[in-house]
């Protein structure tokens, strides 16, 4: 058997795979909305690993026991206020 | 052969200049966004990158290596006043193969933190990386960081 015979010599892809990353942005400048796009007179968030509602509230509101506002803004999506996923784009009203 | 030291000299003169044109087209350092649109006036002066915000959008902890399950945040910095101003952060790796893209707009009325933040579920490979913040359409500053175990 000859070497050109071997189908496994191709290099495997060694480029890494990031279609499975999340990305989200939040600003101080006013009149910012987010970049998914703004909804009623909040905006949205995409959630990321490690994120919790209260950790949300405390990045856009400064405080972490507002997490309810967004919990009752996202009523729809949320089942479990304590289960959130990232990838999830969650409304957050008066941002 | 006073000639060819003539033509010589020609073509080093003309090599130097196109250099120095590349030179100045580099996009590594802050700048404004030039004549255009509602945004003269606005520049990015600064990029931090960190693991963690606080809640006016600066970086709590300040590093340009991470760990493969990090969430990767940068703050960026603009001054000036606009309508409205587009930032885009590009992230990419290694040889620029693209990571992610985000655009936020903005209407900036002075100092202003804007925050892009990133993250990959099954980690991010180890290596190196490169964010670039486009104001406008622009590149207006560039970070390097890189992933280790």
């Amino acid at each position: 058997m000859g070497i050109f015979d071997k189908k496994d010599d191709t290099p495997p892809d060694s480029r890494p795979d990031f279609s499975n990353v999340s990305s989200g942005g939040s600003s101080t400048a006013p009149g910012a909305p987010q970049p998914t796009g703004t909804l009623g007179s909040g905006r949205t968030y995409v959630v990321v690993k490690g994120d919790s509602l209260s950790k949300i509230a405390k990045r856009e509101y400064g405080d972490a026991n507002k997490w309810r506002t967004i919990y009752e803004a996202n009523k729809d999506l949320i089942n479990d206020p304590d289960l959130i996923y990232p990838g999830q784009e969650l409304k957050v009203p008066g941002a | 052969m006073h000639s060819r030291l003539f033509w010589t000299l020609i073509l080093a003169l003309t090599l130097a200049a196109g250099l120095s044109s590349a030179c100045t087209r580099s996009g590594d350092n802050p700048g404004t966004t030039g004549t255009t649109g509602t945004s003269v006036g606005v520049r990015v002066s600064r990029i931090d990158m960190g693991r963690s915000l606080t809640a006016d959008k600066t970086i709590n902890d300040k590093t340009d290596s991470f760990k493969p399950n990090d969430t990767i945040y940068a703050s960026i910095a603009t001054e000036g006043t606009a309508a409205t101003a587009t930032l885009k952060a590009r992230w990419t790796y290694q040889d620029g193969q693209a990571v992610n893209e985000s655009t936020q707009t903005i209407a900036p009325t002075g100092d202003a933190r804007t925050e892009f933040h990133v993250s990959k579920p099954d980690g991010w490979p180890t290596g190196k990386y490169k964010l670039e913040i486009f104001l406008n359409g622009f590149s207006a500053a560039t970070k390097d960081f890189e992933v280790e175990r």
